[in-house]
């Protein structure tokens, strides 16, 4: 082997870091520019050459974004739908996990397939009839129109991850809570769940994720103003004349960073989550 | 040497059966059904009872009320009508071709990354978490900013390279489509691949190495193949998923120039809710979902090795 | 404090697996019963059943007199001790001992007095408010005793509960289980593979095999008086030689392969039965410690081997020698691994540490007569009656 002699700095620059850096160039360079544009002022986005710094910077697009488009409430739609959706997948996956854990029921092979199965069937095979069905129900416009297709779509999954976590607790931790006199509900909560809580972490912030960026189904069936959802009012802003980017860029700034904040803390968990998903089917 | 048994057999008495044999079982069983009842209702209400009625839908005549939807009488027509309607020829095209080509370039472009990514000695967890930013993005947001960049008269993109009206001619709308899936959807790939290759044992490597073998050979011959379980499933989630191809065109090209850009799942909704032609627009979305299953079924046969009933 | 009884009881399983076979097996008020068998015999299958962990196909099953079949295991008042203790890892010691009490909405003080109580029998007290994670292997052992303790139940289950400890921790381990058992005077069920670990902690002990019971006895009297050869050879360690034999005429005496024992008639008299087999082949066996070595020209019944390999323990040498006679093995008493490796005729010794030996050498041994085994060829029981 050749050895050589490298100075302090001449370790940093080596293939590996030159390629590293264009990968986070070619992942950041459209988030910069992004975040970058959202503080143009709205002559400046529709300069040319384009401004490649914002020069002044201008934070006009997220007062209209607030002030003159209703962002905040396609933000609390948002919200409202994603966290009550995500705490019923994880109520009604936990119980159900732990079903086809545990449970000695006939025919949870074919239920699992089955699930699987439903979880890759695209919206669009289905979005006819659940918005007649909320029409006759009166329910097009609303937050239940949205939680309850959401929960059913992102339950699959989370079942089978929950699943897979709770298989993997010793059966005896289980069978000593019996013992002990716990009854089901009771081992689940105070000794399946605390051990299952990586699970728990993934199948949430999956859920979160896919409710947040969800757009067919709240196209459809919530296109009145007050209940819009970020993806629907995003791409409604403005007409097909004008496309009001400043403002677009805005939002979608205020919308990109909870989420970011959330799956940065969670990563570990989403990353094994995809591995998991990948690798176990 | 020999070996003795001593007799095991004794013969079953007849005895009393106290109880119930089984009792538990049953009691465990019946509890499991009623812990995934909820689920499974919600599941079962908003997926399959609906798809049954695209299904119905897809056969009848339907016609648009006031009031909402009637469906009269069975019929193939509109199955016959999507099937030799060139723009659901076109759509269906478009979907297979553009999915490979995604996939194929995510895949190469994925896995380079993430062998750059696995020889990193620190900040490793800060670029995966990094490459989670644009799979976290809303789609439609990924498309307003792409839309932003090929903007015919100020896009950065026109700006940087002079192609002039990118979203105006089919070729590079379409092209400008899938680098902007592409950019979304790389990292994603990277950081399962990056798993996968930070799984597989370091002593193979070794072995390798004393063999003999370069980096390429070994690449070629130990790690592809030692990773093909999780490549093979990750394209198999990706390509499943990609039939459902709607946000991206819906916003950024709307579906054109013209129908260029026209997935199956755009050729459906503008059918159902542009067109109100409620009936080929479900026979769209059943085949398409057909399709969906039929790609499931063949990769789960081809695949049927690593899926197994593992803990089933 | 209860009595435990099973009255025929069987296990089979969905696939068809028939674990346990009419088990008739009374545990007296206070008893420390050990079921010991090699793996796969059913004594978990049954320990569970008595637990309530796992549904009893047929047969009766008393606890304190009641029959409790459909009890579930709260309902029994029973505790039980797994092999892998199955502590709560995020719960503290304190916790984790008191769960049980918590869920029976056991007043605060009380339970605070419960659980500071087995703790101090444990030696825990230090250690209340740690969790599982931090403690030593022996330690999380002792939690797990403790939770069971503090319920004070009727009666004490425990599945291989020191497997999973070092050698000279479980020996440790044993005394202090045994004790604190005596102390607080709890039928108690205690299952293992390891004969040692039976002969040494249970007042009395159940062999089991392939799901049947084999023998129930005091630990002594198992070793001494084993019903059949799979007792025989599985009790005791370095097992019983275990040889073919054939009965001299009168059962004077007894031919081990080409050798002949003389047998004293006190050997006859104990064992009436033993006439009717004279011409006829048996099994015989002898323990290694009654095979001392003798001079070649001493009188008495001697078995004469040619040795192989002496281990000098310090206390006493450990001789294998070879006979030219068929070794038998007992089926199911050793594993497959160990059965491959006997070499016909094998057999192991006992003798003197001053005794000169070693390998390669001719070596007599003097027959214990009184403690010779025979057993019928065809049923593998003892010939004593």
């Amino acid at each position: 082997m050749r050895r050589r002699k490298r100075a302090g700095w001449h370790r940093v620059i080596n293939g590996i870091n030159i390629a590293t850096l264009v990968v986070v160039i070619f992942v950041a360079a459209p988030l910069y520019w992004l975040i970058a544009s959202s503080f143009k002022t709205p002559s400046a986005m529709g300069a040319y050459p384009p401004q490649l710094f914002p020069n002044p910077i201008s934070t006009a697009n997220y007062h209209q974004a607030f002030v003159q488009y209703d962002f905040w409430i396609y933000f609390r739609n948002s919200l409202i739908v994603t966290l009550v959706a995500t705490a019923l997948v994880l109520i009604f996956g936990t119980l159900a996990g732990y079903a086809l854990a545990r449970t000695p029921m006939r025919g949870k092979f074919s239920t699992m397939v089955t699930l699987l199965m439903i979880s890759l069937f695209p919206a669009i095979a289905v979005i006819a009839p659940l918005y007649t069905l909320l029409k006759d129900l009166g329910w097009l416009n609303s937050y239940q129109a949205l939680i309850i297709p959401y929960t059913a779509f992102n339950l699959p999954f989370a079942i089978w991850i929950l699943r897979n976590y709770m298989l993997g607790i010793p059966k005896e931790m289980e069978e000593t809570g019996r013992i002990d006199g716990a009854g089901p509900l009771r081992t689940i909560w105070s000794i399946v769940l605390p051990m299952a809580l990586p699970g728990v972490f993934t199948a949430g912030i999956f859920c979160f994720t896919a409710c947040w960026t969800e757009f067919l189904m709240a196209l459809t069936f919530n296109i009145a103003n007050n209940y819009k959802t970020i993806p629907v009012g995003i791409a409604t802003f403005g007409t097909a004349m004008e496309v009001p980017y400043g403002t677009i860029f805005a939002a979608s700034v205020v919308a990109v960073v909870p989420i970011g904040i959330l799956v940065f803390i969670f990563r570990k968990f989403v990353i094994s989550g995809l591995t998991s998903g990948a690798v176990k089917g | 040497m020999s070996t003795i048994s001593t007799p095991v057999e004794k013969a079953p008495a007849t005895t009393r059966l106290v109880g119930r044999p089984d009792v538990n079982r049953k009691r465990m069983a019946r509890l499991g059904w009623a812990f995934s009842a909820p689920a499974l209702i919600i599941i079962a209400a908003v997926t399959i009872f609906p798809i049954l009625y695209s299904v119905a839908m897809s056969l009848s005549n339907v016609t648009v009320t006031g009031s909402g939807i009637s469906l009269n009488g069975f019929t193939w027509a509109n199955y016959s009508l999507v099937l030799q309607n060139s723009t659901w020829h076109y759509a269906l095209g478009f979907t297979v071709i553009y999915t490979f080509i995604t996939v194929v370039v995510e895949l190469i472009l994925g896995t380079m990354i993430a062998l750059v990514l696995e020889r990193l000695a620190a900040g490793r967890g800060w670029m995966m978490a990094l490459l989670l930013l644009p799979w976290s993005m809303i789609t439609v947001i990924n498309a307003e900013l792409w839309g932003y960049i090929y903007e015919g008269t100020y896009g950065v993109a026109t700006y940087l390279f002079g192609v002039q009206n990118i979203l105006g001619t089919s070729t590079p709308a379409i092209i400008g489509l899938m680098i902007a899936d592409i950019w979304k959807t790389t990292p994603f790939v990277a950081i399962i691949v990056l798993a996968g290759l930070v799984m597989l044992p370091g002593d193979i490597y070794e072995a390798a190495e004393v063999d003999g073998s370069s980096g390429w050979s070994t690449f070629w011959r130990i790690t592809v193949p030692l990773l093909r379980p999780t490549l093979a499933l990750a394209v198999l989630f990706r390509v499943l998923q990609a039939f459902g191809l709607f946000d991206l065109p819906f916003v950024l090209t709307s579906g054109g120039p013209g129908t260029s850009t026209t997935s199956l799942a755009i050729l459906g909704y503008d059918a159902m809710f542009k067109n109100l032609a409620f009936g080929p627009g479900a026979a769209v979305a059943v085949t398409t979902a057909l399709l969906v299953l039929l790609g499931c079924l063949i990769s789960l046969r081809t695949f049927k090795v690593q899926v197994g009933k593992e803990g089933m | 404090m209860a009595p435990v009884s099973m009255e025929k009881v069987n296990k089979v399983y969905e696939n068809g697996f028939h674990a346990v076979k009419d088990m008739d097996l009374d545990i007296r008020d206070g008893e420390f019963m050990v079921l010991v068998g090699p793996s796969g015999c059913g004594k978990t299958t049954a320990l569970r059943m008595v637990a309530g962990l796992e549904d009893i196909t047929s047969g009766i099953l008393r606890i304190g007199g009641k029959e409790v079949n459909d009890e579930t295991p709260k309902e029994r008042d029973i505790a039980m001790v797994f092999q892998n203790y199955a502590l709560y890892p995020h719960m503290t010691v304190r916790e984790n001992i008191g769960f049980a009490l918590k869920l029976r909405k056991t007043p605060k003080a009380e339970l605070k007095a419960k659980v500071n109580e087995a703790a101090e029998i444990l030696g825990l007290t230090d250690w209340l408010d740690r969790k599982p994670g931090q403690l030593s292997g022996g330690q999380r052992q002792r939690v797990a005793m403790g939770r069971a303790i503090v319920r004070q139940p009727s009666v004490f289950l425990m599945d291989e509960p020191l497997s999973n400890l070092d050698a000279k921790l479980r020996v440790q381990m044993r005394a202090e289980v045994a004790r604190i058992q005596r102390h607080l005077g709890v039928s108690t069920i205690y299952v293992t593979h390891d004969q040692v670990e039976a002969m040494t902690m249970g007042d009395r002990v159940t062999v089991m095999r392939s799901g049947v019971l084999q023998q129930v006895d005091a630990p002594q009297h198992l070793y001494d008086n084993p019903d059949n050869i799979f007792v025989a050879a599985f009790i005791g360690s370095p097992a019983m030689n275990l040889y073919d034999a054939t009965v001299g005429e009168g059962a004077r005496s007894v031919k081990v392969g080409s050798q002949t024992i003389d047998l004293p008639d006190s050997v006859r008299i104990k064992r009436p039965a033993l006439a009717s087999y004279a011409g006829k082949e048996v099994v015989v066996g002898m323990r290694p410690e009654h095979l001392p070595a003798e001079a070649d020209d001493a009188a008495g019944p001697k078995l004469v081997g040619d040795v192989d390999l002496v281990e000098a323990l310090g206390s006493e040498l450990v001789v294998h020698f070879t006979v030219d006679a068929h070794r038998v093995l007992a089926e199911g008493a050793v594993d497959k691994d160990e059965a491959a490796a006997v070499k016909s005729g094998e057999g192991v010794a006992r003798v003197a540490a001053k005794t000169p030996v070693k390998a390669g050498d001719r070596l007599t041994f003097a027959v214990d007569t009184d403690q010779m085994k025979f057993f019928d060829t065809q049923t593998g029981l003892s010939i004593r009656t």
